[in-house]
């Protein structure tokens, strides 16, 4: 293979096909078309943006489009690299091999609103809030909120797996998505779900290959269609934030949250005194906080009316138990507000000299035990220690804990480093890979998993995907060389070019 | 690495094959380009009226911003990335999106600048020689005639530029002047008729300009910043002539080129006082300088043009002017929502894309017939024509609020609506 | 109404010192301290309406956000006072 970034290298023939299947408006061969598909938020050095520039990039319009692309491309085995929002952060939508990016986010058509079943069914290229935009105004809402909520799409949530800030409380994607149209890497176009009916929350019958299919971050096919189920729109949201005066007990508190059974409970935070130290740089509620706040807690309670009091009383009996302050409605309101979207600004970067510099948002986002949290939040911080020590082009941006499910029983460990992508040289890369690896094995040493959210695919925790799955991973393998015998999806993600290599 | 001198050369290799031209746009764009670059998430997507109807990522100002590091590192040249960035209405709905803006805009004196970066991207392309053949021909045709050649073949000129006022006794100078924009002043006269007899109706003292160009936004907004200027100096110099101190401006383009491109070119020298219409039109409904009072059976729904309400925050006054009318029934949209709604007309993309804006346009039809309406009323001139369009096939008229305004004081408008 | 005028927009208020990183000009609106930003990003030119136009849409955004999500977010103090006026304890 030959990295050159300069004109496409695949043949005539090829285009010609394509062109065919999608007219030529929706093939795109321009340089500024590859280039802006070659990158997602993730950081990665800038000089080396090449190495990941597709060959073309084609703009289907329909299911029976996608699945001619993939035809095609199977038969001349050329690469494919699902792309939806481009919002992902493990590279998923990246080219490792050239060949052509299918972009699906001319597939976000409402197809149908059933207000009975409470389902509707769209093109996976579409946002959810733009979705719910057109479901409140039915009384109903697509409850999928990561914290890319507006930018994210139903097939990138779809391909990752993703986790949802409300997830406690009405699940997360995979419990959202009832079921979905795919395009295999052969190019056949199935369905999956909950066995076979469309609109199935729950069956038995033969494999549950729902869940085999999302999370794969593109390499077993490409989702054109999705049945989503659907909530009343909340009556009453509730979202208070406290503060304390050290990490301990904010950590008792949040655990005891978690674990009260309530029934309106959709989620709970844990910020240390690092995440606290960095809101401090620049948020407005933070800013004027007295020093002795130096841990967060917050809950969040969707739901009925009368439900979200009674369960929000019981949360305040709770905290107010545990020693917290109530940081008021304010703050409560408008921060609560602000974690659909806000994320990380490239000015909080600050250089050991306080000086600002614009630096990019990586988060390392582990699964881990209630019980393990404190261990990991040690080690984590200071494997960032020493990597700034190392190399100043990075910022140790705190961490945050946020519960996974109803019962408090994990939580995405998310710790936020910033990377000044301007210096990032590849001495620096280097460390930073390593630091990674070193994170991942930290999770793992602690009985937990490297992803909670967008997946385990980039340089460094890649490699420890083996160990984390054990057995498990040689059935991936053996699925991939299944289900792909070219190799065609999104080939070098999860170390899956093995398959083909060794006998699984 | 310790704090050092702020990096201004462009990338490594001795500037990548780039002119001298090209380097100091890129130095001057580096950090906030990398400011968006890095972060990559694209919550301005959604929002973006371009995006919403071709979903193509390579029209985003996700990626308007990533190819200036591009070029930086030497991968894309001006001649690769000038056609991109066609398509842009400069509406500015990204730029407020962007968390890098509504969140910390302001507290880092820093935001997402994505309206000033395709403009000057567009300048570049020029100062390089490349042109979009319709923005070329557009501003050879404004130069030449000083207006915008708004009625197509029919030739716009100096002498026809007050035709629009026939009738009405406006006085040429003094302290206050009305400026009409061209699109105003040719195609849909009613509004600046409208706008003339309400001042006047209110008893408010203007005249209009001794000698009116083009207020050269549109040259800047295609990146024909030379004409711009031009354009610039020669109103401000007719203006301090005739002893101008107060603008008024009916047309939300005109109003950020006075504030915004004016100031900028002239700096501290600027002593010249805007007033957007609109604004001093609800005072004077607040004061009891006007009194609407002929109903006006129609139900109607508020278009927030993009300039005022995304790129001004002007979104209040306009309101308290509908809720002001009697017999209007008003399905009114909330500003955030719209925060994604476009006409489709600005920036110059009805010139290189009328298809583009068509299509803008149509989908901003379509949500206001939704909301079962038989009006939709807007603030901004140029908007009025592509809705317009777009209005036929779906039953809605698209009226300005300045003529409805008008109406319900009791004014025979006169003028063109342009249909 | 506000008229624009150059002066006014490009003389912002005098700042306060909030803490050793932080600044306020306008009420409730904090800003960063420019010292932090004279070696690698140099701030750019505000007029003081633009400083007010973010903060304002960035209220207007938030309250939309709580809309969009739910008819109402309910208020903890209030919850809060019944609890610690023993009303709240079922
Ligand atoms: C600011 C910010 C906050 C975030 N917060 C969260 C969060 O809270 N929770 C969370 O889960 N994630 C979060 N993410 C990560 C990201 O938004 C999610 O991973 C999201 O699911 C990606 O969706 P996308 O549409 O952008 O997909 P992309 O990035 O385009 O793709 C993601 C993966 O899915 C594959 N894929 C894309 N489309 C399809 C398809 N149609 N069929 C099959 N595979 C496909 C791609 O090949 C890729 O591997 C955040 C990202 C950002 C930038
Ligand atoms: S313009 Fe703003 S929202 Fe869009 S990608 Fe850039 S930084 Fe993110
Ligand atoms: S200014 Fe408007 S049209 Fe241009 S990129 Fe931004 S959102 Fe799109």
């Amino acid at each position: 293979m030959t990295i050159t970034g300069t004109a496409p290298q695949l043949s005539d023939r090829v285009l010609a096909e394509l062109t065919d299947a999608l007219g030529g408006e929706y093939v795109l061969t321009s340089k500024t078309a590859r280039y802006n598909r070659a990158r997602v938020p993730a950081p990665f050095p800038v000089h080396r943006w090449r190495e990941r520039v597709p060959d073309l990039v084609v703009l289907p319009g329909s299911a029976e489009q996608v699945a001619e692309v993939v035809r095609i491309a199977n038969a001349h085995r050329i690469p494919i690299v699902p792309r939806d929002g481009g919002t992902g952060l493990t590279d998923g939508a990246v080219p490792e091999r050239r060949g052509i990016v299918v972009d699906v986010k001319r597939l976000d058509d409402i197809k149908e609103i059933d207000l009975d079943n409470r389902t509707c069914t769209v093109g996976t290229g579409i946002n959810m809030l733009k979705l719910n935009e057109v479901l409140g105004a039915h009384g109903l809402i697509y409850p999928d909120d990561p914290a890319s909520y507006p930018c994210s799409l139903v097939g990138g949530r779809i391909g990752t797996s993703g986790w949802s800030l409300v997830g406690s409380r009405f699940g997360h994607t995979r419990d959202l998505v009832l079921s979905f149209e795919l395009v295999l890497p052969t190019g056949k176009l199935i369905r999956v779900g909950d066995g076979g009916g469309r609109k199935v929350s729950k069956s038995s019958s033969g494999y549950q290959l729902k869940h085999l299919f999302m999370g794969h971050q593109g390499t077993l096919g490409i989702a054109t269609e999705a049945t989503l189920k659907l909530y009343p729109k909340p009556e009453a949201e509730f979202s208070p934030f406290w503060a304390f005066p050290d990490f301990d007990s904010a950590y008792r508190c949040v655990g005891e949250l978690a674990r009260a059974g309530v029934a309106t409970f959709a989620g709970a935070v844990l910020f240390d005194e690092w995440k606290v130290d960095y809101l401090r740089r620049d948020d407005e509620a933070y800013i004027p906080q007295p020093a002795d706040v130096r841990a967060l807690v917050c809950a969040v309670a969707y739901g009925n009316d009368d439900e979200v009091r009674a369960g929000g009383r019981r949360l305040l009996r709770i905290a107010r138990d545990a020693g917290a302050r109530y940081l008021g409605d304010e703050i409560s309101h408008g921060d609560w507000a602000a974690r659909h979207d806000r994320y990380a600004t490239p000015l909080h970067g600050r250089t050991p000299a306080g000086q600002v510099a614009p630096m990019s948002w990586h988060c390392e986002d582990a699964a881990i035990n209630y019980t393990n949290l404190p261990a990991v939040r040690r080690e984590w911080h200071s494997i960032v220690a020493r990597l700034r020590d190392k190399h100043p082009i990075f910022d140790d941006w705190g961490m945050f804990f946020y519960t996974s499910a109803d019962t408090g029983v994990d939580y995405l460990t998310e710790i936020d480093v910033g990377i000044w992508e301007q210096e990032l040289d590849d001495a620096a890369w280097a460390a930073w890979v390593d630091a990674k690896r070193d994170i991942a094995a930290v999770a793992l040493n602690h009985g937990g998993s490297i992803s909670a959210c967008h997946g385990s695919c980039r340089e460094g925790e890649v490699d420890l995907v083996p160990l984390e799955l054990g057995g498990g991973y040689d059935v991936m393998l053996q699925v991939k060389r299944a289900l792909d015998p070219n190799n065609i999806m999104n080939p070098g993600k999860y170390g899956l070019q093995r398959a083909y290599e060794e006998a699984p | 690495m310790t704090d050092t001198e702020p990096t201004t050369s462009a990338g490594a290799a001795g500037g990548n094959g780039h002119e001298p031209v090209t380097m100091e746009f890129l130095a001057d764009w580096r950090n906030a380009a990398y400011n968006c670059f890095s972060s990559g998430h694209k919550f301005c997507r959604e929002v973006c009226p371009v995006m919403q109807v071709t979903r193509n990522e390579s029209w985003t100002p996700t990626a308007f911003h990533a190819n200036v590091v591009a070029m930086e590192q030497g991968e894309l040249t001006v001649e690769d990335v000038a056609e991109d960035y066609v398509n842009c209405t400069q509406c500015g709905a990204c730029e407020l999106r962007c968390p890098n803006t509504l969140f910390t805009g302001d507290f880092y004196r820093f935001r997402t600048r994505t309206v000033d970066l395709v403009k000057q991207m567009r300048a570049l392309a020029v100062d390089n020689g490349v042109h979009q053949p319709g923005y070329r021909r557009w501003n050879e045709l404004t130069d030449e005639r000083t207006h915008e050649p708004v009625l197509g073949d029919v030739p716009v000129s100096q002498d026809r530029v007050r035709d629009w006022a026939e009738g009405l006794d406006i006085p040429i100078g003094g302290e206050t002047i009305l400026f009409v924009d061209c699109e105003a002043a040719f195609y849909r006269t009613s509004v600046p008729r409208a706008v003339a007899q309400l001042l006047q109706r209110a008893g408010y003292e203007f005249g209009l300009m001794r000698e009116q160009w083009c207020c050269g936004g549109p040259a800047a907004e295609m990146g024909y910043r030379d004409q711009s200027r031009r354009f610039a100096e020669h109103n401000l110099a007719d203006w301090r002539a005739s002893g101008v101190k107060r603008v008024l401006v009916l047309d939300p383009h005109d109003y950020i080129t006075f504030t915004e491109d004016y100031p900028a070119y002239f700096g501290d020298d600027y002593d010249i006082e805007i007033v957007l219409v609109v604004e001093l039109l609800a005072q004077f409904l607040a004061e009891g300088r006007l009194t609407p009072t002929v109903p006006i059976e129609r139900t109607i729904t508020y278009h927030d043009p993009c300039r005022l309400n995304k790129r001004k925050g002007i979104w209040q006054e306009p309101r308290q002017i509908l809720r002001a009318i009697p017999g209007l029934t008003f399905h009114d949209v909330d500003r955030v929502t719209q925060w994604s709604y476009c006409s489709g007309g600005g920036g110059g993309l009805p010139v290189e894309k009328p298809e583009l804006t068509a299509r803008i346009s149509a989908s901003r039809l379509d949500k206001a017939a939704e909301l079962d309406v038989d009006t939709l009323v807007s603030a901004c001139p140029w908007s009025e024509r592509p809705l317009s369009e777009a209005g036929e096939a779906r039953a809605i008229d698209v009226v300005d609020i300045h003529e409805l305004l008008a109406e319900s004081v009791g004014i025979e408008v006169g003028g063109s609506t342009g249909r | 109404m506000s008229a624009y005028r150059f002066e006014e927009q490009h003389t912002p208020p005098p700042a306060r010192q909030v803490t050793d990183v932080a600044v306020e000009r306008f009420e409730h609106i904090f800003e960063v301290d420019p010292k932090l930003m004279t070696v690698h990003v140099a701030q750019q030119l505000f007029p003081n309406w633009d400083t007010l136009r973010i903060a304002a849409s960035r209220g207007d955004h938030l309250e939309w956000m709580h809309r969009h999500w739910a008819a109402e977010a309910v208020s903890g103090q209030k919850l809060l006072d019944e609890l610690d006026a023993g009303d709240g304890d079922r």
